[in-house]
This record gives C-alpha cells, structure tokens and sequence, in this order.
C-alpha cells in the first residue's frame, strides 16, 4: 500500500473525509499515471504506424469491444480489493447469456423480465461463491475454480450445448446504434457502471471498508468491520457484473452460445492487474482498472489494424502484461 | 523431372496464368481473411493456401484469429472494417452467432466470401464450402461395405450447430439409413480436438467394448481415437474413419493407423476465395454456394494426395 494510501485510510477512519477525499484523489493520480502513461503511448505508437487507427469511429469501435471485459472487470476489481480472485467469472457469464436465452427463446418470458433472471442466475453462482470462501473456509482460487467448471457444465446442460437465436431487433441495436454519434446503450452501461463503482469506492463507507479488508481482514474486523458480509456481497457483486456482461455480450453477437467467455476470466484479471491491481489484495482503483481494460481493448485492436499475424499478437500481448506489472511493481519498491 | 511431371507442372503454370487475369490492378487491394482458429490444421491450411494465392497476385492480406471465440471475431472483424479492406474472406468462430460480421461488412458495402461455415441468417455473398453431405455419405457407404452392414458405431462429433458438423451427420446418417445393423451406441462432442477425441474415445470403449466403428467428424478426434484403441489393446477389428484429409491424418491412413478419412480439396478452397474476393470486388455475380468434390481416401489413394494436396 503506497503512503497516499495509508494515509488515505487514516485520514478517512478519523472522520476528515474533506481531507480523504482530497488523499484518494492524489491516490488515484498516483497509482493511475504508470498504465494511463502506458495507455497513451500505446496510442501514440499506433496512431503514427497506421493511418486507421486514430479516428472516432475506430475509437468507439474500441469502446465497443471493450465493454463486456469492462463491465466485469469492475467486478473483478472488488474481488481483487479484498485479496480475493474469481475464476468463474467466463462461466457465469455463459450461465447468465444462455439463461437469458432459454427464458426467452424457449418459454417466452418477455426479454426484460429473462435478463433479470440471467443476471440473477449468475449473482447465485456468485453467493455460492462468497459461501464456500466465507463459511466453509475454501480458498478463493480453488472455491471459484470449482464454480467455474459446474457453471460452464449448466450452461452447456440449458439447451445442450447448442446456441440460441432469435432474438428481437431491438435487441441487439442496443449494441450497434451510436446515440448522438457516439455512445451505443452498452458503452453507456459501461461507463455508468464505472462511475457509480468508482464514486463508491473513493467516497462511500463501502469503498473504505473494502480497502480495510484487502489491508488486513484481521485488523477489519477487529476495527468492526463485517468482514463476512462484505466479502460474499462482493463475491455476489462479480457474478452480477459477469451476469451483466453476459446479456451485453448477447446483444453484440445477436445470439448466446454456451462456449461464450471461455478464459476470459484472464482476460478480466489482467485489465485489473495492469490498471495497477494488486493481487495480494488493498490495491486499485476503478479508474485503473478502466486504463487496464482499455490497454487490452486497444492492443488488441491496433495490432488487427497494423495487420501483424495472430501468432505474434499472442506474444506482444503477453509481453505488455508482463511489463505493465514489472513496471508497477518496480513504482511501488520505490514508493 | 519425369515426362509425367513436368507436363503437371507444365499445366499448374498453365492454371496460374489463366487465373492471372482474374483482377488487374491489385496491388492496391487489401484482403481481410477472418479465421476461427489456427490450432485446427484444416483452418492453417486454409491460411497458407489463401497467403500464397495472395501473395502470387500481389494482394495485401491480413490474417486475424478468433482462437475459437466468436466475441473475439466480431471484434477482429470490425477492426477489418476499420482498416478498408476492400472484401472479407470470413470462417465463422462460432455456428449463429456468426450472422454479426457479416451484416457489419455489409454495412460497410464491404463483400463477404464466407468459407466453411456460413450463417444461415446472413450468408455471404458467395459460401466456398466442401460438399460435406456427399463427402459424409461417402464415408458411411465405405463402412457399411467394410463391414457388411452389421457394426456398432461410435461418432465423436465436431461443435454442434456448425455447418460441417450438421452437414456430415446428415450424409453419414443418409448412408446409415436402410442398414439397421449399423447401431450408433454412443456420440459425444470432441469440439473437432484430438486430445478430446482420445480421452472421450477411451470412455466409449470402456463404456461399449463392443464398439466396432468410430467415426471422427474430423480427422484430428478420429487420430486420438486410434490411439485410444491401440492403448486399450482391444481384440476385434475397430474401424476408425475421420474427415478433412489433413497431411498427417493422410499419412495415418496410408500406414494404417486410420481405415479412412475424405480428403478436402484445402488448397483449392483456399485459393479459391481469394479469387471470388477479387471477382466480387469487381462486380461479378458470382453463385450463392460453391461446393467442392470430397474425395474418399483410403490406404490405396493416400500416397498420391500426399505427395500432391489437392
């Protein structure tokens, strides 16, 4: 934990929340400038070796693919805060999309009313998780391991393993229609998502508490904190976050099919990671974790531009990885 | 250089500079080619046959992989788009999702030639395909004759939903359909993977000892079951039949390790693709579906496609 941290978390448990706020901003600032550097030399890079890479609409486009990734990597995040991992994040993505699907497809509840109940599919699965790590003491990589292989199994059991279409238009220009030019209805979930979680983190009780937590469960709970009750909410919030980045992903592929997020649950973590997540748990930031998410979404797409072969994109990607958390751990020994 | 080879190699150049003419003025051009994953051998293939014809003619390609995600393609094909390739030669990722890139192409009044797959509720503007059906029928008259009609069969099926899964099982079960000896004991999905093959292979054998065919929708779940076989040491006769004609599962048949396998014509289909992109940027009409023979490959015929893949 950096000093603008601590003393964040100081300042904020003796009450000058003026004071904290001013903390966690410089904080954020701190901890946010080595990936948002990165992030926009990255673009620098890009926007000089390929003409296409620079405009609005590749830019939005980049938003677009980023969305789904975003949303649950904002769930991610809270896990990782509290020194947590979720693993079954991809799975409980497919469990939310082909249940959604199912309710709508083959019983006819009415789509608005079957998202619900997706989302709701994969916030189970992610109690269940918060269960087996708070109650019965299994470790989190291995409880959310095991989640991931039973939800990955539902999802296929719901129609066989087969995928579902039909949906209405509606439906799926929520991802391709650009309101004002600019912002499909996703992007827009996207963005309000991280907003609301990165005000709750940075000035809510919630946010402190979380921070707390990832500090020391110990000292949480001796300082009053229920740490229990924090931890499987946070657990229930990543499956809501995955269940919700299943219905977005649905809606951009115009169909669910039970194979969907296969892996992206590293995906997820390293957006955390690189955004300057620690996975010892007490460190990050929302902010962060949206530069992470956008570092993936922009490689990704700057390399199809560029045109570079996908056995070598497989090996820049992991190279950046690698050297976005090098980078972040040789700032925090100087710190 | 035999008299034999070299009127071959005489009319292959003869082919080339035929096809030549397709497109003047290419060099301008850029061709975006869409694969679903290159740790399938047949999609690698594609990839090299569909470099070189490129090459050849002096287009520019970029080549995205999906690694077997269709999330992923629909954002590979959007940055396609993005870079004004001027058509899109697409392998869908997945089977029903598939219909997104192309309408995104569309849009962008880019051309589309879809290969392999080709989504149902938004085709290309012209779909390369082999003749699965024939192709799978061809393999189930093979097993009925071999084993004169009497065999409890196994199938490790591809991804179900997508065309080549759906289009083989339907020639295989039109050879099937007046032999009620031939009894499907048991059909699992091998997801078109060989490891899978063999570990889902090895369950079946120790579920049904009595199985006497497998049938792999590909070649690569057809060689792992041919291992499994070997490693369980069984005592009767176990046909196992694959699909595609991959250089190693070719040679596999030509050493007897598979019975059979139907030979695509990868190279063809490749090449092919390349050049409908080029009529279509062109104007040309060119037909909804083309399919290609699939020929029937045993140990008597496996030598001459290795030697030259059509």
């Amino acid at each position: 934990m950096s000093d603008a941290e601590q003393s964040y978390l100081v300042k904020t448990i003796s009450g000058q929340s003026r004071g904290a706020a001013l903390g966690a901003w410089i904080g954020w600032l701190v901890r946010a400038t080595g990936p948002l550097l990165g992030l926009l030399l990255l673009c620098l890079v890009l926007s000089l070796t390929t003409d296409s890479f620079l405009t609005v609409n590749n830019l939005l486009n980049v938003l677009d693919q980023a969305t789904v990734l975003g949303i649950m990597a904002i769930g991610m995040t809270f896990v990782i805060l509290i020194g947590g991992i979720d693993l079954s994040v991809g799975a409980l993505l497919a469990v939310s999309t082909m249940v959604m699907g199912t309710l709508n497809a083959n019983f006819g509840v009415p789509l608005p009313i079957a998202v619900l109940g997706g989302v709701t599919a994969a916030a189970i699965g992610g109690f269940a998780n918060g269960v087996l790590v708070v109650r019965l003491g299994v470790p989190a990589f291995v409880a959310t391991l095991a989640m991931m292989s039973i939800a990955r199994g539902v999802a296929n059991l719901i129609t066989n393993g087969t995928q579902i279409t039909g949906y209405p238009f509606w439906f799926s220009e929520l991802s391709i229609i650009r309101y004002g030019g600019l912002l499909s209805a996703t992007v827009a979930l996207f963005i309000l998502l991280a907003l609301i979680s990165g005000l709750i983190l940075s000035y809510h009780s919630i946010g402190r508490k979380v921070y707390a937590i990832g500090g020391g469960a110990e000292v949480a709970r001796l300082a009053g904190i229920n740490v229990k009750k924090y931890t499987t909410m946070i657990y229930v919030l990543c499956g809501i976050t995955a269940g919700i980045g299943g219905v977005v992903l649905a809606t951009r592929l115009d169909s669910s099919e039970p194979s969907a997020g296969l892996g992206w649950e590293l995906d997820v973590i390293a957006a955390v990671v690189i955004g300057g997540g620690s996975l010892s748990g007490g460190v990050g930031t929302i902010g962060g974790t949206v530069i992470g998410v956008l570092i993936i979404g922009v490689l990704r797409n700057g390399l199809n531009l560029i045109g570079i072969s996908p056995f070598i994109q497989q090996i820049v990607i992991g190279a950046v990885i690698a050297v976005a958390v090098i980078i972040d751990q040789l700032r925090l020994r100087r710190g | 250089m035999t008299l034999r080879n070299r009127i071959l190699a005489a009319t292959a150049a003869f082919g080339l500079t035929m096809a030549a003419p397709v497109a003047q003025a290419q060099e301008d051009l850029t061709i975006g080619l869409a694969l679903p994953s290159l740790t399938l051998d047949f999609f690698d293939q594609i990839r090299g046959a569909v470099t070189e014809r490129a090459e050849e003619l002096g287009v520019e390609l970029i080549i995205v992989d999906a690694n077997g995600d269709s999330a992923r393609q629909v954002n590979q094909v959007q940055d396609l788009i993005s870079r004004d390739i001027d058509a899109l030669i697409y392998v869908p990722a997945g089977a029903t999702a598939a219909a997104v890139p192309v309408r995104a192409a569309k849009r962008a009044e880019i051309p589309v030639v879809t290969l392999d797959r080709n989504p149902p509720n938004a085709p290309g503007d012209t779909f390369i395909a082999s003749d699965s059906v024939a192709g799978a029928r061809g393999i189930g008259e093979y097993l009925v004759e071999v084993t004169g009609g009497e065999a409890k069969v196994a199938i490790l099926q591809g991804q179900i939903g997508t065309t080549p899964e759906v289009a083989r099982d339907k020639g295989l079960m039109e050879a099937f359909a007046n032999h009620p000896g031939m009894e499907i004991v048991a059909q699992q999905p091998a997801n078109w993977l060989q490891d899978e093959g063999f570990n889902i292979a090895q369950d079946m054998l120790q579920a049904h000892p009595d199985i006497t065919v497998f049938v792999g929708r590909s070649d690569a779940p057809a060689m792992g079951a041919a291992q499994a076989i070997r490693v369980a040491n069984v005592d009767h006769k176990i046909w196992v039949v694959g699909f595609d004609g991959l250089p190693v599962a070719l040679e596999a048949v030509r050493d007897g390790s598979l019975d059979a396998t139907a030979t695509q014509q990868t190279v063809a289909m490749g090449r092919l693709a390349l050049d409908s992109a080029l009529d279509l940027i062109e104007g040309k009409e060119l037909p909804a579906e083309q399919l290609m023979d699939v020929t029937l490959t045993t140990a008597d015929n496996a030598q001459a496609f290795i030697d030259n893949h059509p």
